[in-house]
């Protein structure tokens, strides 16, 4: 569990991160997200207590970081892969991160085992691909067993392999009942891995929310029906006349919006007509995300006053 | 959940991980051992030689080196930190142990007793083997003890000083420069200050170790009256003071 209360942060008269209050919670992936430069670094490392609040509080496991007896036990974290010492090797890294939190030895060789980096466990770090950094910052991050794990962009620099062995780790550690938190910039990587969101905008929360419901309450999306060639202008015109938008959808077929997958069907059997797909469709988190971060993009100039109900609209 | 069960990790866990941290960079190793070779070396150098004042001792001459490698052992000390900085592992470290105070006395600690019981052996082995070397009865012998466990000492302390200094300034090359000119420019700029360069110069941590070295170069006009002893203890004071001022500048920044 992590739970921030009126988090804020201000470097001089910027703010960073504004007001934000959130909670993860355990057995869940929570993906956070939010444009560059939107503030989810800086709340991470608030999270670990490397930085300090301006204002509000945020604990982990109901404490103050800084206040965890082993941190490492309860918290693994992976903000930046590249924060390894190119001249040590990978196994004493990490052997001197299980030192600092008495934990056992032999968890070095089962992460490293479980990451797969035992072939490589006695290379120096800086000879290690992008790829393989990332893997020995989530070895770290797994070291002391931890209930909550908070990732900084883990699959940066991942092959299409990689991606799905971080993503089925983060599913199960979750499935175990931890915490697990993630950013990422990549949406379709999101949408496939978590199961709850926190968007942020220049600081401020903008949702908080199931993923699921996230994109249906957000969606722009419709239902998809194909019908025989000879019959698609017969449906679009049956279509238009209830009062639906009718489109062509980009894999073919119709784009209907307006009404639901039930209705249509009812109506093309009334006026025998043959549906060969009848398929409800959700916008993708990307293009829900793009819309409503559009409005709080950082780089969009101060003349735009930012209301957080637009994003929402 | 967690499998784990061992002890809370305390400022043993923490001496331990920086221990790891040190034991396993070449480059750490090598500064480490140059302290030690330097100041062998120095000795069998100046015993060949015979390159020493007529006033000189036998301690102050098979320890001429001695200065390099205390100036090597305050920049092991800022690199200890340093390194941490430049290679980001900075972060790591703190969110392993958050109590940062705690990362900074294990840090100190450390320097502390890997350099003292080098420089105790190094020194001894140099005077040892310079004393050997050097013609019988040339030179002064020079009081080697209690002395040399006060020049071991005063490495501990320099590494610590170098440390300090790291800590406030965060950037190898700055913290290096820093370490360097505290050592240096005193005794280099120190004419220029006139009747204060005793005590500019004499405050020095270089000043201290010529003193306990006994050297031809601790002339009360070049670096104070101030006694051996008490020199150590004076860089020792401002050493202690900028640790402490490297502790809440560290717990207060964010990293």
């Amino acid at each position: 569990m992590i739970e921030a209360r009126e988090l804020t942060k201000r470097y001089g008269d910027r703010t960073a991160v504004d007001r934000l209050s959130f909670t993860v919670r355990p057995g869940l992936v929570t993906g956070f997200l939010g444009p560059n430069g939107a503030g989810k670094s800086t709340t991470m490392r608030m999270v670990l207590g490397l930085d300090a609040p301006s204002s509000g509080t945020v604990t982990v496991a109901g404490q103050r970081y800084d206040r965890l007896g082993a941190p490492l036990r309860v918290v693994g974290s992976l903000l930046d892969a590249k924060s390894v010492h190119g001249g040590r090797t990978v196994r004493r890294h990490l052997l001197g991160l299980a030192r600092s939190n008495a934990i056992p030895r032999r968890r070095v060789d089962e992460v490293l085992e479980l990451v797969g980096l035992a072939d490589v466990a006695d290379q120096r770090a800086k000879g290690l691909s992008l790829g393989m950094g990332q893997r020995l910052g989530i070895a770290a991050a797994l070291l002391g067993d931890p209930e909550v794990l908070i990732l900084d962009e883990p699959v940066n620099g991942l092959d299409t392999e990689g991606i799905r062995w971080i993503r089925d780790l983060l599913k199960s550690q979750a499935a175990q009942g931890r915490t697990v938190f993630l950013s990422s910039h990549l949406m379709s990587e999101m949408e496939l891995t978590a199961d709850h969101l926190i968007v942020i905008g220049r600081g401020r929360l903008l949702a908080d929310t199931d993923m699921r419901d996230f994109i249906r309450t957000n969606s722009q999306g419709g239902t998809r029906v194909r019908t025989p060639d000879d019959e698609a202008q017969r449906m679009r015109a049956l279509l238009e006349s209830r009062g639906a938008r009718v489109a062509l959808d980009a894999t073919g077929g119709w784009r209907v919006t307006g009404l639901g997958p039930s209705e249509v069907g009812e109506l093309a059997r009334e006026h025998r007509l043959a549906v060969h797909e009848l398929t409800p469709v959700l916008s993708s988190l990307e293009e829900v995300y793009t819309q409503m971060t559009r409005s709080s993009v950082e780089f969009r100039g101060a003349e735009t006053p930012y209301e957080t109900e637009e994003a929402f609209r | 959940m967690n499998t784990i069960t061992t002890r809370t990790p305390g400022f043993r866990e923490a001496a331990a991980f920086e221990w790891t941290k040190f034991s396993s960079l070449r480059s750490t190793r090598w500064t480490t051992a140059a302290v030690g070779l330097l100041t062998v070396a120095g000795a069998v150098f100046v015993g060949l030689s015979g390159s020493l004042q007529p006033d000189d001792t036998v301690l102050g001459g098979s320890l001429t080196l001695a200065v390099v490698a205390l100036m090597i052992a305050g920049v092991a000390g800022a690199l200890a930190v340093c390194g941490e900085y430049s290679s980001g592992t900075i972060g790591s470290t703190l969110a392993a142990v958050p109590r940062r105070g705690r990362v900074l006395t294990a840090k100190a600690a450390l320097l502390a007793g890997v350099l003292f019981p080098l420089a105790l052996v190094s020194c001894t082995v140099a005077y040892v083997l310079g004393d050997a070397i050097l013609e019988d009865g040339a030179y002064a012998q020079g009081e080697p003890f209690p002395a040399l466990l006060g020049i071991a000492a005063l490495f501990a302390v320099v590494a610590v000083l170098g440390l300090a200094i790291g800590t406030l300034l965060r950037h190898s090359a700055g913290a290096v420069t820093a370490v360097i000119a505290v050592m240096l420019l005193p005794s280099l700029f120190g004419p220029l200050f006139g009747n204060l360069q005793r005590w500019i110069a004499g405050a020095t941590p270089t000043a201290a170790l010529e003193k306990l070295t006994q050297t031809s170069d601790a002339s009360a006009e070049a670096v104070g009256s101030l006694g051996a002893w008490p020199s150590l203890a004076l860089v020792t004071g401002y050493t202690l003071l900028l640790l402490l001022l490297a502790a809440r500048s560290l717990h207060r920044r964010d990293v």
